[in-house]
């Protein structure tokens, strides 16, 4: 199939008119924490391989991710996992058939939000404070 | 609500009952049951790092040696990049035309692919140990 160029056409606009709703903006959150995850997951990669590698390599790795850039991405990546998994756990119940009218929907969105926010949280005080 | 309608679909793609991708319902119900299998794999994985967080070298490597941390490890890893496989196939596939498609295409399934056996390896080198 021969990928030529499309000629440019009208086309009607969209993003420039729509009223950003919340569950527009947890949508496309998903998709992009899902994006993140997907880069991320490079990160777990590197943990499981220095881990077996020995351990000079898993001083390299911790070394990293003690640092602030480490730690930075680490909160950005636990962030994206939380939020990834409270919108994973929304689209299964809207896949039931369920919550999908006014106001449930807007409400499991605002929900997923802020549950992924204090979920991050949680789990970062635990990890600083408890252990 | 009204009522659907007309289908607008051609009479041989009804029948074929596949999608636009030409997977049919096959993408999405793998993305469910991935997603399905991730929720307590998930929290299983969270807490297996909040254990792990303050132990030295040595301490990992026992941990990770025994059956039941190495199996969540394996577990979560796997149903992950099979997840984010689909995932981002659906990205794609929404996105991207032509000779771009059919190379991140490709491109994802190599990632993902090496990720996996990487992945893998390294956490059978060390649960074998």
């Amino acid at each position: 199939m021969a990928a030529s160029p499309l000629p440019a056409r009208p086309i009607s606009p969209h993003l420039e008119i729509y009223r950003v709703t919340i569950t527009m903006a947890m949508s496309i959150l998903h998709r992009i924490t899902g994006i993140g995850l997907y880069v991320g997951v490079l990160l777990a990669a590197w943990w499981l391989i220095a881990a077996a590698g020995g351990p000079e390599a898993y001083s390299r790795f911790s070394g990293f991710i003690g640092s602030f850039l480490g730690q930075f991405i680490l909160f950005g990546f636990s962030w994206a996992l939380f939020h990834h998994l409270l919108g994973g756990v929304r689209h299964l119940v809207w896949d039931s058939g369920y919550g999908l009218d006014h106001p449930l929907r807007d409400q499991l969105a605002w929900a997923t939000l802020i549950g992924g926010v204090a979920l991050t949280l949680i789990v970062w005080a635990i990890g600083y404070l408890v252990w | 609500m009204t009522s659907p309608g007309p289908s607008l679909r051609t009479p041989l793609s009804r029948v074929r009952y596949l999608g636009a991708a030409r997977l049919g319902s096959e993408a999405a119900w793998r993305l469910q049951v991935t997603s399905v299998a991730l929720i307590p794999l998930t929290v299983l994985f969270v807490w297996l790092v909040l254990y792990l967080l303050h132990l030295d070298y040595s301490g990992v490597r026992a941990t990770l040696s025994h059956p039941l941390p190495a199996i969540v490890v394996l577990a979560f890893v796997l149903t992950g990049v099979a997840h984010m496989h689909v995932g981002m196939r659906a990205i794609v596939d929404d996105y991207l035309i032509g000779h771009a498609r059919e190379r991140a295409i490709i491109a994802n399934a190599l990632v993902c692919g090496i990720l996996a056996l990487a992945c893998a390896y390294a956490a059978l080198r060390i649960g074998l140990s």
